[in-house]
């Protein structure tokens, strides 16, 4: 390659990463420049006072309190009900499938992992009709929408954990080895403490995108107004859903403001999220690996 | 030589897919001694050293036929039957590989990690036999005032002491070692040689090396791979 082409390669490598560090803060500064006069307790909490409402003791009508306790719900749920599925298959994945199931397998989670939320979502409300017909206390609810989100997020934990195992180097997969441990040792105590951060990036990606998706809940059992929800099989306010409600049916500008500031607040539970799971992982690696 | 046997090998052949490593190879190696082979990069001295602890079963495409017998308390074992594990195995052959590779723990759990795999619980035993394992490899003295902090800050050289700690733990009698010295200087490089000497009472060795000198310093038998043949070679003493 010519020294031209090169210079040339490298300047196009910096306005790319430039352009992209514009795009994420014209968006986040537009949002905030929008947005962030709306956020305030009243739009969180509407007319109730804060302690009563985080104490359950009554109800929020006018705030997105409830819509907050269903995103934070659905996303524990959902993240909670992929992680374990989704490691064990990783694992299945990288240490035991061989040949053809394998190949076979990983093209299925590759079209699993295209598979559009809307398709998810209608997906959830055949369950849930199904369900219905045989226990007539299931209707759309907290409860099959995360199972659905957790169909959508599988194939990213799946994949990334099956990776992080794969791309250790082949030294370290023998370390264990040498030293007597069985198969199923090297891989509690070495492989999978080593791919640790592989394997969280992709539950990062899963939080992310079961905070934000708005195709699969709307099918599934998100509403307008249910308050908190009050058990699993309940319906819920979510705030993806709210911000697409609010911001196709808006009655006044002030409405379409309170939608930028639900967004800020949805932006602020994913960091909040993603900080606690970076937590998570430095705390199981410290129990893995360091502890005494 | 009166050393009764140790490792008894016959008509041992090892490829990988259609490349053949080793040759019809028949091998005694005597106990207590110090075995070294010698030979070029890529020959197959490494994939040896596998066949006697039977890790090269997690090498893909890759085949063996033949004997290897090794006498484990007196009494010889055909290591590849079918119902002997290879986990049993890999606690009475330890192996010590070319760029030192503790884990990422403290350094009382790198060495004591053998002992958890191997079902120990029992805290205190535990930790009189790290200590015994440390002092084995010429590291205790370094060490002992440190043993909860990570190994990975460790130099080297005392990493690779380390490692040689972790497999001398369960106290196995025969420790392969793959180069252990390549990627040390030369002053932690005689340390660990002068430690292998010392082993020699308690193990029977084998060495790849790709140095001449240290191979006449510490061995008692050469041999250099070539060709998937072992040859005997001259040794200084």
């Amino acid at each position: 390659m010519s020294r031209w082409m090169e210079r040339t390669l490298i300047v196009f490598c910096w306005i790319c990463g430039l352009a992209l560090l514009a795009a994420i803060t014209a968006i986040i500064g537009y949002l905030l420049y929008k947005g962030m006069g709306t956020v305030n307790l009243t739009l969180i909490f509407g007319d109730t006072s804060p302690v009563d409402a985080l104490l359950l003791r009554k109800h929020v009508f006018a705030g997105l309190f409830p819509a907050m306790v269903g995103t934070v719900a659905v996303v524990t749920l959902s993240v909670g009900f992929a992680i374990p599925v989704g490691i064990a298959s990783g694992i299945y994945m990288a240490e035991y499938a061989r040949g053809g199931v394998k190949t076979v397998l990983g093209f299925f989670f590759d079209i699993l992992a295209g598979v559009p939320s809307i398709v998810i979502g209608l997906f959830g409300f055949a369950l849930a009709i199904f369900l219905h017909k045989h226990f007539s206390s299931i209707y759309p609810s907290l409860f099959i929408s995360s199972l659905s989100l957790a169909v959508l997020v599988l194939p990213y934990i799946i994949r990334s954990t099956q990776f992080a195992l794969e791309n250790l180097p082949a030294a370290t997969k023998l370390i264990a080895v040498a030293l007597g441990a069985t198969k199923l040792q090297n891989i509690v105590y070495v492989l999978i403490p080593k791919s640790l951060s592989g394997i969280f990036s992709g539950v990062i990606l899963a939080t992310g995108r079961c905070a934000e998706d708005t195709a699969v809940i709307l099918l599934t059992g998100a509403v307008a107004f249910a308050g908190v929800p009050k058990s699993l099989f309940a319906q819920y306010e979510a705030l993806p859903f709210y911000i697409y409600y609010i911001s196709s049916q808006y009655a006044n500008q002030q409405e379409l403001l309170s939608g930028y500031g639900a967004s800020i607040i949805l932006l602020l539970i994913c960091a909040l999220l993603f900080f606690i799971a970076s937590m998570i992982r430095k705390g199981v690696t410290y129990q893995a690996l360091y502890r005494a | 030589m009166n050393d009764p046997i140790k490792i008894k090998i016959e008509h041992l052949f090892f490829r990988y897919g259609d490349r053949f490593v080793l040759r019809d190879v028949n091998l005694r190696i005597a106990e207590n001694t110090i075995t070294a082979i010698i030979g070029p990069s890529g020959i197959g001295k490494s994939t040896f050293l596998m066949t006697l602890n039977r890790l090269w079963e997690t090498i893909p495409g890759a085949k063996l036929q033949g004997r290897v017998e090794i006498k484990f308390q007196g009494q010889f074992q055909e290591i590849h039957d079918r119902d002997y594990p290879p986990t049993t195995l890999r606690r009475s052959v330890g192996m010590v590989f070319q760029t030192p590779n503790p884990l990422p723990m403290s350094i009382s759990r790198n060495v004591s990690f053998p002992l958890k795999l191997a079902g120990l619980r029992q805290k205190s035993a535990m930790a009189d036999r790290v200590e015994q394992a440390l002092k084995r490899a010429y590291l205790w003295d370094e060490v002992k005032d440190r043993l909860n902090e990570d190994a990975l800050l460790l130099s080297g050289g005392q990493q690779q002491r380390l490692c040689i700690a972790r497999a001398l733990i369960l106290e196995p009698e025969i420790l392969l070692l793959d180069e252990p010295t390549s990627s040390l200087d030369s002053k932690s490089g005689a340390v660990i040689e002068e430690l292998l000497v010392n082993l020699k009472g308690s193990c029977t060795l084998l060495i790849v090396s790709h140095y001449q000198d240290q191979v006449q310093r510490i061995a008692d038998t050469v041999f250099e791979l070539a060709e998937g043949k072992f040859i005997p070679m001259p040794v200084r003493k």
